[in-house]
C-alpha cells in the first residue's frame, strides 16, 4: 500500500516515459493504449499487492482507447490526440479512486468515469504538445545559429533539451492530474450512489460499439468492402466465438485480396 | 579517406531511435536527423570548417516516417563520403534529401500507421477481450518486427545502395499487402463486432423455447451490435465527437434499460 502522492510519483514516470515513446523517441508503441494502460495497471496493482487486478482494469480500459484512437495518425503536420498520456491518466485515476469501493458496480463505475474524463485528457495533452514543439521550434533556431558559429555541442544540448521538455511536461501533467483527480473522481463516484445494477453493466457492454463504429469508419471505404465486413459480420454471428476462427479467416481473405491487385 | 564501419552505420541506426525528440514547427526532424549521422559526418569530415559547413546543410527542413529514416541517412552518408572526395557538390544532397523523404514519408506512413499499426492493433484486440494478460507483449513483438528489421537493416541498404534504394522498396510489394492487411483487419472487426458488444435482453428468455434461446441470443447480439455499430459510425463520419458519441450511446443504453428492452 502506498500514499497518494507516491503513487502520484509513479505515474508520473511511467507516464512521462510512456509518453516519450509516443512520438519523440524509439517509437515501440508502448504508447499505444493496449500496451500503456495494463503496463500503468501492472505497476499500480504491484505496489498495491494485487498485479492482476490492476493488469485486468488496465487490459479494460486499454481495449477501449485503442479501439477509439486507433485512426488517429500522426502523418505530417497532424498531431493526434495524446492516447499515451489518456490510458495512463485513466488507468491510475480509475484504479486509484476504485480501490475505495466494496462493490463491484461502484468500481466499475469509477473506472468508466475515469476513462471519460482522461479522454478529454488525452485532447488537453495534445495541446500541451503542441505547445512544447512551440518552444522546440525557438531550441532549434538557437541551434541554427550556434551551429553557423561553429560551437558543435549545441546540437546534442538542444536536441536532448527538447526531448527532456517532453518528458517533463508528460511527468507534470500526470503528477498533477493524479494529486488533484483522484479525490473529486471517488467523491463523484460516490454521490453518485449506485451500488446495484441500474443499468451501468448495460452501458459497459455496448461502450466498445464506439470504438468499432470508430475502427469502421475508417476501414471500410468501398461499397465492397462493406459488403465482405457485414458478410463477415454475418458469418461471425452463426459460428461459434471461437477466437482462432478470425485469425485463420483473417489471414486467408487477407492473403486472397492481396493476390488480385486490380481491385486495389 | 576510410570507408565508414559497421559500428559506426550501427551507431547511426541506434541513434535514428531520437530522430523526433526535439520535433518542432520550423526544421520539423531537422536537429534529429543531424543527431543521428553526427557521429558519421565527424568522421567523414576531419577539417572543421568542412564539418560545420555539413552540419548547416543538415539543418534545413526534413521530416519523413521515422521507420524508414535510417534508408534515407544510409544514402545521405554514402552522399557525403562523395562530396568529400569532391566527387559532387552539396546541392544534391540536399535535392535527393527532398526526393526520398516525401517518397518514404509516404510509403512509410501509409504502411506503418495506416495499414501495419491498425491491422497489429485489431490482432492484439482479440485478445484482449479474451482478457489474455500477455497482450501487449504479443502487440509489441508482432508490430516492431518489420520496425526494427527496417531500421537496423535499412542504413546499410542505405550506404551501400545509395539513391537506388527506392528500388528495394518495389521488392515488397506494399500496396498489395497494405489491401490484404485491410481485409483482414476488416474480418478481425467483424468477429469482434458480433461478438464483444454485449446485449442482453429479458424478451428472449420470456418469450423464446430454452432450445432456442443460444441461437437467439447470437442473433440479437449480432443484429443489434451491426445496428449500433452502424449508427455510431455514421455519427462519427458526419463529424460528431468520439465523447459526444460515447454520451449518447450511454443515454441510450439507460433508456433501454429503464424500458426493460436491455439487461
Amino acid at each position: 500500500m502506498i500514499e497518494v502522492w507516491q503513487a502520484a510519483l509513479l505515474v508520473a514516470v511511467i507516464g512521462g516515459i510512456v509518453d516519450l515513446d509516443s512520438t519523440a523517441t524509439w517509437q515501440f508503441m508502448v504508447s499505444q493504449p493496449v500496451v500503456a494502460a495494463p503496463l500503468t495497471g501492472l505497476f499500480l496493482g504491484y505496489f498495491h499487492g494485487d498485479v492482476v487486478s490492476g493488469l485486468r482494469l488496465g487490459l479494460m480500459i486499454g481495449t477501449i482507447l485503442q479501439l477509439v484512437w486507433i485512426e488517429q495518425l500522426p502523418l505530417g503536420m497532424n498531431i493526434p490526440p495524446d492516447a499515451a498520456l489518456a490510458s495512463v491518466l485513466s488507468v491510475a485515476l480509475g484504479y486509484l479512486a476504485g480501490r475505495y469501493f466494496e462493490s463491484y458496480v461502484e468500481r466499475e463505475v469509477c473506472n468508466t468515469v475515469a476513462l471519460l474524463i482522461a479522454v478529454g485528457l488525452g485532447l488537453l495533452g495534445r495541446s500541451l504538445d503542441i505547445w512544447i514543439r512551440r518552444l522546440n521550434t525557438s531550441i532549434d533556431n538557437w541551434v541554427a545559429g550556434k551551429l553557423e558559429a561553429g560551437a558543435f555541442h549545441a546540437l546534442d544540448v538542444g536536441h536532448s533539451l527538447g526531448g527532456f521538455l517532453t518528458f517533463l511536461k508528460a511527468f507534470l501533467f500526470c503528477f498533477v492530474a493524479v494529486l488533484i483527480g483522484v479525490e473529486p473522481l471517488r467523491t463523484f463516484t460516490q454521490s453518485l450512489n449506485i451500488s446495484q445494477n441500474t443499468g451501468f453493466i448495460v452501458i459497459e457492454g455496448l461502450l466498445p460499439a464506439v470504438g468499432f463504429a470508430v475502427l469502421a469508419s475508417r476501414c471500410l471505404q468501398t461499397p465492397r468492402e462493406l459488403q465482405v465486413f457485414l458478410l463477415g459480420v454475418a458469418a461471425f454471428t452463426l459460428l461459434p466465438a471461437w477466437f482462432w476462427l478470425p485469425v485463420i479467416f483473417g489471414l486467408g481473405i487477407g492473403w486472397y485480396s492481396s493476390r488480385s491487385p486490380s481491385n486495389a | 579517406m576510410p570507408e565508414l564501419s559497421r559500428l559506426t552505420l550501427l551507431q547511426v541506426a541506434f541513434r535514428s531511435f531520437f530522430l523526433q525528440a526535439s520535433w518542432n514547427f520550423r526544421g520539423m526532424m531537422s536537429m534529429g536527423f543531424l543527431y543521428a549521422i553526427k557521429p558519421a559526418l565527424d568522421q567523414i569530415y576531419a577539417d572543421p570548417e568542412l564539418r560545420r559547413q555539413a552540419y548547416v546543410r543538415h539543418m534545413k527542413y526534413f521530416n519523413t516516417n521515422p521507420y524508414f529514416s535510417s534508408i534515407l541517412m544510409g544514402v545521405v552518408l554514402a552522399l557525403e563520403e562523395r562530396v568529400a572526395r569532391r566527387e559532387i557538390t552539396d546541392d544534391i544532397i540536399d535535392d535527393t534529401k527532398e526526393g526520398l523523404m516525401s517518397a518514404f514519408a509516404a510509403v512509410g506512413d501509409g504502411f506503418f500507421w495506416d495499414s501495419w499499426r491498425p491491422f497489429v492493433a485489431t490482432f492484439a484486440l482479440l485478445f484482449a477481450f479474451n482478457n489474455f494478460l500477455l497482450t501487449p507483449i504479443i502487440f509489441l513483438t508482432l508490430y516492431n518486427l518489420p520496425h526494427l528489421y527496417l531500421r537496423f537493416r535499412g542504413v546499410f541498404w542505405g550506404y551501400r545502395m545509395g539513391t537506388d534504394v527506392i528500388r528495394i522498396l518495389g521488392r515488397f510489394q506494399l500496396p498489395r499487402v497494405r489491401l490484404g492487411l485491410r481485409y483482414a483487419t476488416m474480418v478481425l472487426l467483424a468477429y469482434l463486432v458480433a461478438n464483444h458488444v454485449n446485449l442482453h435482453t429479458p424478451l428472449l428468455i420470456t418469450n423464446l423455447p430454452m432450445e432456442y434461446f443460444y441461437w437467439g441470443e447470437k442473433i440479437v447480439q449480432g443484429i443489434g451490435a451491426t445496428l449500433l455499430v452502424g449508427l455510431s459510425a455514421l455519427a462519427y463520419r458526419s463529424k460528431i465527437d468520439v465523447l459526444t458519441i460515447s454520451f449518447l450511446l450511454m443515454l441510450l443504453a439507460l433508456l433501454l434499460y429503464h424500458w426493460g428492452i436491455l439487461i
